[in-house]
């Protein structure tokens, strides 16, 4: 028989999709408890909790940074990269916002059996980070844009936002995102 | 052995006590003459007074012909060198036939330059003095515990004026200032199959330390001022406690091979209070109870097992346990909580190599730092232990901690020079060569040592412990006197660790059918090096208080493996360089108290209303308040760094060669202030990293993610709330609809707070790396400025 490829029904969900709500992998099917106590190795932790960015801004206090509420100035963070050595520089700015989960949870599997045969086939060991299957967004947002300065303080300073996203309300994540190593070490 | 035989060892003890007390030897003993003797009156016992000054080339013992040797060993006074110390002692025979000695002695010193072996005469393990005066009584009665051929002694007495150091190579650690009272009633020596039984029913007393203190000035010794300065030598700190201990202690001949001592010695600590203080703040490790015992101590003059002569003490087991209940840290004198600590050193084997407890004594040191210093050849088993930590009566046990290895440590007194190419730092020096060893941990076991074993001990990586670790060890630290500000530590450290292994998640090695290969994620073929440089470590009002001054080090995990840490397939090379200057930590009691977990708010109404679960953590915890200034390169060691390299070539046995793949490199990682506000050229850099971190040991909400059992068979619907609960057979089960009696008893695990700011955050340069085409610049900088991340989070083991 031929053998299918190990990796045709494994994949690595990376976490961006999950902000686009629904469990995005397609033909991943869920492993109940069940099929876990096949599982070895049952080390692991389960993480809840709630995560915030600058909710009342950030440490810096200048002409640009400043705490939320006051007028004429950001409370976000900010993060700007250049691709090009005297280029410009892409930014996201103001960020800001907070976010709550209940069951992120962490352990390394080795799957040697399910996932429609494949998993035998597969057989080895991955880490598995296990959704939450709810993450609660509370006032995410941030703004995308371009500036010819790294630092908004820097002289000459000119900054064009592009657009901003705001992100609310909660987001169902289910699933495994599952990471293993391929190729040459 | 025999009563006459027991008798005649008895009288032989009490001739060596008289020596230690008033040698024969006294060069300045008094003659009463008749005169004077006329005029006492009414004396029913003998009174010496004397000034004892003995002087010895060497005193040597000798087992199956081989000879440990102390030199130039002195006894006389501490403050008249050259003079005899006064001695008072007073002999009497009561009417029930106890004998009586009451004894006086005033600022004696007993000291000797150095310790030598025969195999290796040229290297000494250094010298040793000891000053105190004491005063005290023995009383000597017939009788033991287990007959009346045996003897009972009650002793009673009080040191003072003390001080115990040790020298090498003209520098000096020591106690200063130590005052010890010692009351032993009811002592008991018997004569039992192979040896003396000596029963201790009650052993009290009281303990203080005023300073330790360093010198690093030749002329100095056994004085707590420097004779040039005049100033008081730095100190590490002071140490008090208190004690009540009861022991049972068999000394025999015999050891290990022919000659030599067997000493079987058990103890109970009924309680115990040991307290540091760094300029008079404490920490204070209070309430201590437990029991101990060594089984089959022996000491021989023998080899170990590289066949150096040595002082050989090997055990046959050492096990105990130790409970804290409280450890008290800083100003307020709060406290982190309690520990308990179970141990048992025994012979094992581990990964097929046999492991004893054994400890060789030699000379030398560290051979660059001259003929004196102190040689350990050590060998431990640690096949059964457990450590737990409680606060505010919640309990987690890190279950089946196991650790083993061998190798040297050496130990000097060290100065600031650099001595046969080799770098030295002021304090007491602790170096590691050829140490290989390692350790790992089976599980987590929360509530009692009856429940279920479970994963989670990854949650100490938080602490920057891993959950298992092997290594072979090289390097030093030294231990400097002085902290920040008047007393505490300074540390200057330098580590090597080669063909390490360390677990970042793992399995339980054993759980419960016989030993198996651990499942995790491991960093394996590692070299680190770690170089720290004038870091004090001070007990402040606030806590533990640590500052760096200048810290750099490079990780180089060869392979990132999942799985199996030999078989594992492996994500690459990963090589983290750091470098940080300024850095500083605080350690504090207290965790973080007062909680709105997911929501906001500042009572609890609010707290719920906003979607939130306000919990009372209790008053115990711990904080952690961390300043970290990652300094921008100065070379390309020191520079703060990230490499992942992969696709490697492989050599003929199949293992991939460093540098010879891709690499994604974060280059020049550093912090900033984002700005030259004091106008020195160069940007500020003194706000760094600041994260300020809660832990508690807490109940968290465990929801079931499916439908159906679950690894351990137990049944539940998706949503359902897992609650502990004893009589079930697993220990748990899961609740629809938990009630307040079941929110009581949700899964404990590590409840943190946590919040962590920066002002700016650089990476100079992402580059990729070809082996041969060298590298191309992908980001050319990227800067993150103004973040303030907070989070409230639970982390609990997965059954």
């Amino acid at each position: 028989m031929k053998a299918r490829n190990p990796n045709r029904w494994l994949m690595i969900l990376l976490p961006l999709l999950a902000a686009a709500a629904k469990p995005a992998a397609a033909e991943l099917s869920r492993l109940g408890d069940g099929d876990l106590a096949r599982v070895s190795g049952q080390g692991g932790i389960y993480l809840s909790g709630d995560v915030s960015i600058n909710e009342v801004g950030g440490p810096i206090q200048n002409s640009y940074f400043g705490a939320c509420g006051e007028a004429g100035k950001k409370c976000g963070a900010r993060l700007a990269y250049r691709l090009r050595e005297d280029g410009g520089w892409f930014v996201l700015d103001d960020i800001r916002g907070s976010f709550s989960f209940e069951g992120l949870t962490l352990r390394v599997r080795h799957i040697d059996s399910g996932f429609g045969g494949d998993g035998e086939l597969f057989n080895r060991d991955v880490i598995e980070l296990g959704l939450p299957n709810v993450v609660r967004y509370h006032d995410v947002q941030f703004k995308l844009a371009a500036s010819n300065m790294a630092r908004p303080t820097d002289p000459g300073f000119q900054q064009t936002d592009l657009f901003s996203i705001e992100m609310q309300g909660d987001v169902t994540l289910e699933g495994n995102l599952l990471v293993f190593p391929t190729g040459n070490p | 052995m025999a009563a006459n035989e027991l008798r005649l060892l008895t009288c032989g003890l009490l001739v060596g006590l008289a020596s230690a007390l008033g040698s024969p030897a006294s060069a300045e003993l008094q003659r009463l003459d008749d005169a004077v003797m006329g005029s006492i009156s009414g004396q029913t016992g003998i009174t010496l007074e004397l000034e004892l000054n003995a002087n010895m080339n060497r005193l040597s013992y000798f087992d199956d012909g081989s000879g440990i040797h102390l030199e130039n060993l002195r006894i006389g006074s501490v403050t008249q060198p050259g003079k005899g110390a006064f001695h008072k002692i007073e002999i009497d025979i009561d009417s029930q036939g106890h004998l009586n000695l009451d004894y006086l002695v005033d600022q004696r010193r007993i000291e000797f330059s150095d310790v030598i072996l025969d195999g290796a005469s040229e290297l000494s393990m250094g010298g040793m003095f000891f000053d105190h005066s004491l005063q005290g009584s023995l009383t000597l009665s017939p009788g033991g515990t287990l007959s009346a051929d045996g003897y009972t002694f009650d002793s009673s007495w009080t040191m003072s004026d003390g001080r115990i150091g040790y020298r090498t190579n003209g520098n000096e650690v020591f106690l200063d200032d130590v005052s010890m009272s010692l009351h032993t009633p009811g002592v008991t020596m018997d004569a039992v199959a192979g040896g003396l039984l000596f029963t201790a029913p009650s052993i009290t007393g009281d303990l203080t330390i005023g300073a330790i203190r360093y010198s690093s000035n030749p002329l100095n010794h056994g004085v707590s001022t420097d004779v040039g300065s005049g100033l008081l030598l730095p100190s590490y700190g002071s140490i008090s406690g208190d004690f009540d201990l009861s022991s049972q202690t068999t000394i025999g001949g015999g050891g290990r091979s022919g000659e030599g001592f067997r000493i079987d010695h058990s103890a109970v600590i009924n309680s115990a209070n040991f307290i540091y203080l760094d300029d008079g703040i404490a920490l204070a490790l209070k309430g201590i109870t437990g029991h101990y015992a060594i089984d089959d101590l022996r000491i021989d003059v023998a080899s170990d097992w590289l066949g150096r002569e040595a002082l050989a003490l090997t055990t046959g087991s050492l096990s105990g346990e130790l409970n804290v209940d409280r450890i008290e840290l800083g100003g307020s004198a709060a406290s982190l909580g309690s520990v308990n600590i179970s141990f048992l050193f025994q012979d094992h084997v581990f990964a097929g190599e046999s492991y004893t407890n054994a400890l060789y004594l030699q000379g030398g040191g560290h051979q660059a730092a001259g003929p004196q210093g102190l040689r350990l050849a050590a060998q431990w088993s640690l096949p059964e232990a457990s450590l737990s930590y409680a606060e505010d009566g919640r309990r987690v046990i890190f279950s089946g901690l196991q650790s083993w290895g061998r190798g040297d440590v050496t130990v000097n007194v060290t100065r600031d020079e650099t001595l046969n190419g080799t770098r030295f730092f002021d304090g007491l020096r602790i170096g590691f060569e050829g140490l290989s060893g390692g350790y790992r941990i089976n599980g987590l076991r929360v509530g009692d040592e009856d429940a279920p074993l479970q994963g989670g001990t990854e949650l100490l990586l938080a602490l920057g412990f891993y959950p298992a670790y092997e290594f072979e060890l090289d390097g030093h630290i030294t231990l400097g006197a002085g902290g920040a500000s008047g007393e505490g530590l300074t540390i200057n450290s330098d580590i090597q660790i080669r063909n390490g292994s360390a677990a970042l998640i793992a399995s339980p090695y054993d759980n419960g059918g016989g030993e198996i290969a651990q499942q995790g994620i491991w960093v394996t073929d590692l070299d680190y090096d770690l170089h720290v440089r004038d870091m004090t470590v001070d007990v402040t009002n606030e806590g533990l208080a640590i500052v760096k001054g200048e810290v750099w080090s490079t990780m180089d995990v060869g392979n990132l493996k999942v799985g199996d840490k030999a078989s594992g397939q492996s994500f690459g090379r990963f090589v983290l360089q750091s470098y940080e200057t300024g850095s500083s930590m605080v350690i504090s009691p207290g965790g973080a108290g007062v909680v709105c977990s997911g929501g906001l708010g500042a009572d609890a109404a609010a707290c719920v209303a906003s979607g939130g679960d306000w919990q009372d953590r209790g008053e115990q915890g711990v904080s952690v308040s961390i300043k970290q200034i990652l300094a921008s390169a100065v070379d390309d060691t020191r520079r703060n760094a990230i490499t992942w390299e992969a696709n490697r070539q492989l050599d003929g046995a199949g293992r991939p060669i460093n540098d010879s793949g891709m690499k994604l490199v974060l280059n020049d990682i550093y912090t900033s202030d984002g700005g030259d506000f004091d106008n020195d050229g160069v940007d500020d850099n003194t706000f760094g990293i600041q994260t300020g971190i809660a832990v508690d040991i807490y109940q968290a909400r465990v929801v079931k993610k499916t439908d159906g059992p679950d690894s351990q068979g137990v049944d539940g619907a998706r949503g359902d709330e897992k609650i502990m609960d004893s009589s079930q057979p697993a220990g748990y089960r899961y609740v629809a609809v938990p009630t307040a009696a079941d929110i009581e008893n949700r899964p404990l695990g590590f409840a943190v707070q946590a919040q962590s700011q920066f002002k700016e955050l650089d990476i100079s340069s992402i580059d990729l790396v070809h082996p041969s085409g060298g590298a191309q610049t992908a980001i050319y900088g990227v800067k993150l400025q103004n973040f303030d991340i907070r989070a409230n989070l639970t982390a609990t083991p997965i059954p």
